[in-house]
């Protein structure tokens, strides 16, 4: 499943990033890389995703956390 | 002897405390040749030796192509620093630690300080710091940027390393062409270092009370401008007793020196710019070095809380739509109590043009000065509910006026293919340090009080020059004559003279309008006066608006209210911008565009509500 599909309080892992190279920087820089295990936060309507990973909250917006894939674990 | 060193560290990572701490007050501020980043110079003296420090601009890795990161990665190249001070956060260590790797590949001399120690070991954390240093090759100094006992550490470590630089002794992650694979080496390097020097045992996440409640949709927002307007009124009260005293310089010095120069015969030209236009322009830039040091303090604690990172995260889907970061709220929150704040609340933001972009931006938001004299003005020519009307007109133009100016400005500042959405970390919620935030708040008001005295006189003197009359009388000034000499241009714009005086006004103080009205429709007290003496004047509207209805029309009245809102902010707004933009260019820029979009409009509004009346 995508991102902006998981649920609050889920914990997953990320199964695959995809993006242009400007935005696969921007978005490993900060921790979100492939097999990363990672707990949903919160994720409401129309507001960015809160995600927690590799100890840091992070709030990821909604277009970018579309191109992340997921699973549960 | 003299050593030069460089701060690197993500956003988030301590790093402005530290250099801000360990330069104090031997800043420079300037650009990076050819770019719209800001760059910071200061030094240091310690044991006799004077140390350059480096404030590299903050970014999560050095791989990218923002322009950010090919400074940082071209200066560390350059050797111009003998030894990069690498900041990590030890809170969040395995993350923080990809600065490390990125900055391995580069092969320098280098010291690991592992920041904010104080939050790692509240959190359970522990560390083997000498561990890792073995492991690097390099050494690591565990920090607390709020403690001051650490920074003489700091400094040791910095002149024994300079004297005797270690590089990584490690091996640097191996390059992969494809950026997934590459970034994946540089996390596997960090998991590798970090192994057997701390463990970090996954826990399910809590939220905390504080962030459970600044992410809800909308009570989060909500709480966010209740507590910038807090914010804006808790400024107003940290400056009323500095501001109290910089307005009675103004009325204490004006008899006795207008009486004792007078009295020497000194020509009046000369007595009152030592009697009117001294002490009234220290008192203005006092106010206005106060008001920047009460916002500088409320922004320091809601930054050092972790507020402004909530604030982002709330209204970065809507700040977006101009460019600019969610961040960006807080400053033009702070825009309606006064452009000062705002300007300087823009401290907030990232780097230098988003900053920019965000100030030009404020400069649109009417301030509470000029929310007193539209309904007045409104009032002398209009009935309340019309008086409503002119006021939602304004609103609405608010909206207009932000996105023409994000749309002229914004391709420049915030190029849109840096514009991306929002990848952020939301800090954990931290005590504030009072004394660190105090001390750099009276810093920022000193320096800007320094800085802006020169401008403020500079441009004082010339509205002096204008507003001048030795009689009072403005027929007798050098305004009144440029004003009717050009009045059939500004008459195109909607404006006749004494309009068109009262809108120069404006872009020198909100407060003079009322008594320049006073002035050209009166003759009640001179320009000067309203200008520079504003105690010394008092207005009566009632009065006032039977002499303004029986001149002007009320469509000129209208198209002035639009103009005086819509054009440049005060000349302390604008000398804020200038000192903390650094960009005199950029400040003109706007400027004139704002003077511009400002006659456009009154010309359209005049000649539309010309039509009705």
């Amino acid at each position: 499943m995508r991102l902006t599909d998981s649920t609050a309080d889920m914990h997953g892992r990320i199964l695959s990033v995809s993006g242009d190279d400007h935005f696969m920087n921007r978005i490993t820089s900060i921790g979100i890389t492939e097999g990363t295990a990672f707990q949903t936060v919160r994720n409401d309507r129309k507001m960015p995703v809160l995600i927690y990973l590799r100890e840091t909250l992070i709030a990821l917006n909604r277009a970018d956390a579309e191109k992340i894939e997921v699973e549960a674990v | 002897m003299t050593g030069s060193i460089a701060l690197l560290g993500q956003p988030n990572s301590g790093k402005s405390t530290i250099y801000n701490n360990l330069t104090g007050a031997r800043q420079h501020v300037g650009n990076w040749a050819g770019k719209t980043v800001e760059k910071n110079e200061g030094s240091f003296t310690f044991n006799g030796v004077k140390y350059t420090v480096t404030d590299l601009p903050g970014s999560y890795g050095l791989s990218g192509n923002s322009d950010e990161e090919i400074i940082t990665t071209d200066f560390i190249k350059s050797g111009k620093s003998e030894l990069t001070v690498v900041l990590v956060d030890a809170s969040q260590l395995e993350r923080s630690m990809f600065m490390l790797a990125e900055f391995a590949r580069l092969d320098k001399p280098a010291m690991l300080v592992l920041n904010m120690m104080d939050v790692a070991k509240d959190m359970g954390k522990n560390i083997d710091t000498d561990a890792l240093a073995k492991k690097l090759g390099i050494p690591v100094l565990p920090f607390n940027a709020t403690d001051t006992k650490d920074y003489d550490k700091l400094k040791k470590l910095i002149a024994e390393e300079l004297k005797k630089p270690h590089r990584l002794s490690v091996k640097a992650p191996e390059g992969k062409a494809d950026v997934k694979a590459d970034s994946k080496a540089k996390f596997d390097w960090v998991s590798e270092i970090l192994e057997n020097v701390t463990r970090t045992k996954a826990s399910d996440y809590k939220m905390s009370k504080f962030d459970r409640v600044m992410t809800r949709p909308i009570l989060g927002k909500v709480i966010c401008i209740a507590v910038v307007l807090l914010a804006f009124m808790v400024s107003m009260i940290v400056m009323l007793p500095f501001a109290g005293v910089g307005q009675m310089i103004p009325t204490l010095l004006h008899d006795p020196v207008d009486k004792l120069l007078t009295g020497w015969n000194v020509h009046p030209w000369i007595v009152n710019i030592f009697s009117m236009m001294i002490p009234n322009t220290l008192s203005f830039t006092i106010s206005m070095a106060s008001f920047v040091l009460g916002v500088n303090i409320v922004f320091g604690f809601l930054e050092e809380t972790g507020f402004i990172a909530r604030a982002a995260y709330q209204f970065d889907g809507l700040l977006s739509k101009l460019g600019l970061q969610g961040k960006a709220i807080c400053p033009m929150l702070m825009g309606f109590g006064c452009t000062i704040g705002g300007a300087c609340g823009t401290r907030v933001m990232d780097n230098w043009g988003q900053r920019m972009l965000a100030m030009s931006i404020v400069w649109s938001i009417p301030c509470a000065s000029i929310w007193s004299i539209i309904p007045v003005v409104s009032g002398m020519f209009f009935t309340w509910w019309q008086t409503m009307l002119v006021c939602v007109g304004i609103l609405a133009y608010v909206i207009v006026s932000m996105i023409i100016v994000s749309k002229v400005f914004g391709r420049k500042l915030a190029p849109i293919e840096t514009r991306s959405g929002m990848i952020m970390e939301l800090p954990p919620y931290h005590k504030a340090h009072w004394k660190h935030i105090l001390k750099e708040a009276f810093f920022k008001a000193w320096d800007i009080f320094k800085r802006a005295l020169g401008t403020v006189t500079l441009v004082s003197l010339i509205f002096y020059v204008l507003s001048f009359s030795r009689d009072g009388n403005v027929n007798n000034s050098l305004l009144y004559r440029v004003g009717t000499t050009i009045e059939p241009v500004t008459k195109f714009f909607g404006m006749g003279w004494q309009t068109f005086v009262a809108f120069l006004s404006g872009a020198f103080a909100k407060e003079a309008v009322l008594g320049t009205l006073n002035a050209v429709f009166m003759g009640g007290n001179s320009v000067m006066e309203a200008a520079f003496f504003s105690q010394g004047t008092s207005t009566d509207t009632a009065l006032l608006g039977t002499a303004m209805s029986q001149t002007i029309s009320a469509a000129e009245a209208l198209a002035f209210m639009f103009a005086t809102t819509f054009s440049v902010p005060c000349l302390m707004a604008l000398s804020t911008t200038y000192k903390e933009s650094h960009s005199l260019k950029w400040t003109v820029k706007v400027a004139l565009f704002y003077i511009c979009n400002a006659l456009v409009l009154s010309c359209i509004v005049y000649h539309i509500a010309s039509l009705f009346t």
